[in-house]
């Protein structure tokens, strides 16, 4: 038995179980289906065992979601093959129904409009093919709308990259305490989930002496800062030049701009996380519930590819804060750091300070043999 | 040589002319691009004017750096210092009545090496004063902490130590040494940082539950 098998088995003992109430892949607890019908030779009994071992582990993690009826599975659910596609027919749905409400006598103004918002929201092309004039009607859709679901006004640009600028990031270890002052600010400058206390940046404690070990580093330290025989460094996005995360796409909804910034079209991104698995920084984020900020706490200064609420099941990360960097401003945690251990500029003005860091600080950067070009240097006192 | 030999030479150095022809916006490395594409003074025509519009601003050159920083006098609550010390030090000094700066502790070096008199003149409070005994204006105070901290003095010319005040756009506003550190306490206290993530600790506990 164990020629025929190229691969190594891992058995949690669910092989017995499944013996007994002999549930099969498909689902059913009783016949047709196939796969339970000859259990005589050993072999077939292996797959058997294999399958349940796949069924249990679905069964784990999803449970009782597979039970719940239609409605229940299209609109709380984490996805089976079944609810995706009931899904995607909800998802036809909204078309069909702005298209009733938007030609309906009886809806009214309000209603019709926002109908009409939808319908053409669901339809709107990739952000990155969108003319200057499209990318301004979506931004206006994106505000109407809010304005109509909330009655609270917003403000989003859609400002592109400008000519002559690269940005570039530098980050002093000797300086960094580990106050977390820029966690903090990025969360409120940036509109993440509160719910699952979703952060861009971590701040590593390593202790001194063992170099950059991320596996014993804590990044969820909880007392008086800086630790005695500790240094502190913190990732992110590094907005690399040669950018790993964008080459997996398989929808193009994540590229790299003009002026180095790598950014996501949230409505385009169809949340198959390649992009996570391919980033060798652990620099992007996943929506697996619906991300929500206290309308109070919204921050209502946004770009269309920064920090616009976002929504279940879209990739998200650092954008520098592009909705301040194209205006000048530093990113929120350049601005909140207590000690001057970030600095942020374009890499293209040679007067600027991030290019004095480069050219006279020993800097460097992770994993630099990976040829990502990380736009985010390392540099000490 | 013969006719076809030449033709073939000519096409085999037009390919690889071709070849060897850089595609725009392509380069080796990070460092190449930087370096072909820097454009001294463009900035995409962004600046920071507006948002360091509400600020006293004073400009300073010191070695190949010129920047502006914040203007100090301003900011202090008693100056000038002379309203009260119309007199100097040794005259006004007596034992009977409450001090006026009582609440000024010294933890800067150890007294050996420094007490007040370092950097204040008992004979001219409204100027401090170098190790030499010079004037130095409390508006370009960094040169009074230069004076020993030449490494940070380095860095903060160019711009590694420090913050700046607003925006990375030119022009550039940096803050000042007094502007982060107290110059009568200059370190920083050991403290608690500001967040700490429950849902990480979880999630690390007990997998990753759906929400």
């Amino acid at each position: 038995m164990s020629e025929e098998k190229k691969w190594y088995n891992f058995d949690l003992g669910f092989t017995k179980q499944t013996a007994k109430t002999g549930t099969c892949g498909c689902g059913k607890s009783e016949g047709s289906c196939g796969s339970k019908q000859q259990p005589k030779t050993t072999i077939q009994k292996e797959e058997i065992s294999e399958e349940a071992f796949f069924e249990a582990a679905v069964d784990a993690s999803i449970g009782e979601e597979r039970h719940k009826d239609g409605f229940d599975q299209v609109f709380e659910v984490k996805m089976d093959r079944r609810s995706a596609f009931r899904k995607l027919t909800a998802s036809l749905l909204i078309g069909a129904g702005a298209v009733n409400t938007s030609c309906s006598i009886t809806a009214g103004d309000a209603s019709k409009e926002k109908a009409q918002i939808d319908w053409e929201e669901q339809f709107k092309g990739n952000y990155k093919l969108m003319t200057d004039d499209e990318k301004e009607a979506t931004v206006n859709r994106l505000m109407r709308s809010y304005e109509l679901r909330t009655g609270k006004n917003l403000s989003m640009t859609a400002e592109n990259a400008k000519e002559n600028v690269l940005f570039g990031y530098a980050f002093n270890i000797s300086k960094c305490q580990g106050y977390m002052n820029c966690v903090s600010a990025c969360v409120e400058e940036n509109n993440q989930d509160r719910n699952s206390q979703m952060q861009y940046i971590r701040i590593h404690e390593m202790k001194d002496g063992n170099g950059f070990k991320f596996n014993d580093a804590d990044d969820n330290y909880y007392h008086e800062v800086p630790a005695e025989g500790h240094f502190y460094m913190g990732t992110q996005c590094f907005h690399c030049d040669n950018p790993p995360c964008v080459d997996v796409c398989p929808v193009q909804a994540t590229w790299r701009e003009d002026d180095g910034l790598v950014v996501i079209d949230y409505d385009w991104c169809v949340g198959c996380r390649y992009c996570m698995a391919a980033c060798p920084y652990d620099g992007r984020r996943f929506n697996w519930s619906k991300p929500e900020v206290p309308e109070k706490e919204v921050n209502k200064n946004q770009h269309y590819l920064g920090n616009r609420v976002r929504k279940k099941g879209v990739m998200e990360k650092c954008t520098f804060c592009v909705q301040r960097s194209r205006k000048g401003e530093n990113p929120a945690c350049v601005d909140a750091c207590p000690t001057g251990a970030r600095i942020f500029g374009n890499l293209l003005d040679p007067d600027s300070t991030i290019r004095w860091v480069l050219e006279n600080k020993k800097v460097f950067r992770l994993k630099e043999d990976l040829g990502t070009e990380p736009k985010f240097w390392y540099f000490m006192d | 040589m013969n006719n076809s030999t030449k033709i073939y030479l000519l096409l085999f150095l037009v390919s690889l002319t071709i070849i060897s022809c850089k595609k725009k916006d392509e380069y080796h490395s990070l460092d190449e691009r930087i370096h072909a594409e820097t454009r001294t003074g463009a900035n995409g025509g962004v600046n920071s004017e507006i948002l360091l519009s509400d600020k006293n601003l004073m400009e300073i050159t010191e070695g190949h750096h010129t920047f502006l920083i914040p203007e100090r006098k301003g900011e202090l609550t008693s100056y000038s210092c002379t309203e009260c010390h119309n007199k100097p030090l040794k005259q006004i000094a007596s034992s009977d009545i409450k001090k006026a700066h009582w609440n000024i502790k010294i933890n800067h070096a150890g007294s050996e090496v420094m007490n007040c008199a370092t950097c204040h003149n008992g004979n001219d409070m409204n100027n401090l004063v170098s190790l030499t005994g010079k004037k130095i204006d409390f508006n370009k105070s960094y040169k009074q902490c230069a004076q020993c901290h030449t490494v940070q003095f380095e860095d903060w010319k160019g711009g590694a130590h420090g913050k700046k005040l607003a925006g990375w756009a030119p022009p550039r506003a940096s803050m000042t040494c007094v502007n982060c550190h107290n110059p009568h306490e200059p370190s920083f206290d050991q403290r608690w940082p500001v967040r700490f993530n429950s849902e990480k600790v979880q999630e690390r506990k007990d997998g990753f539950e759906f929400k």
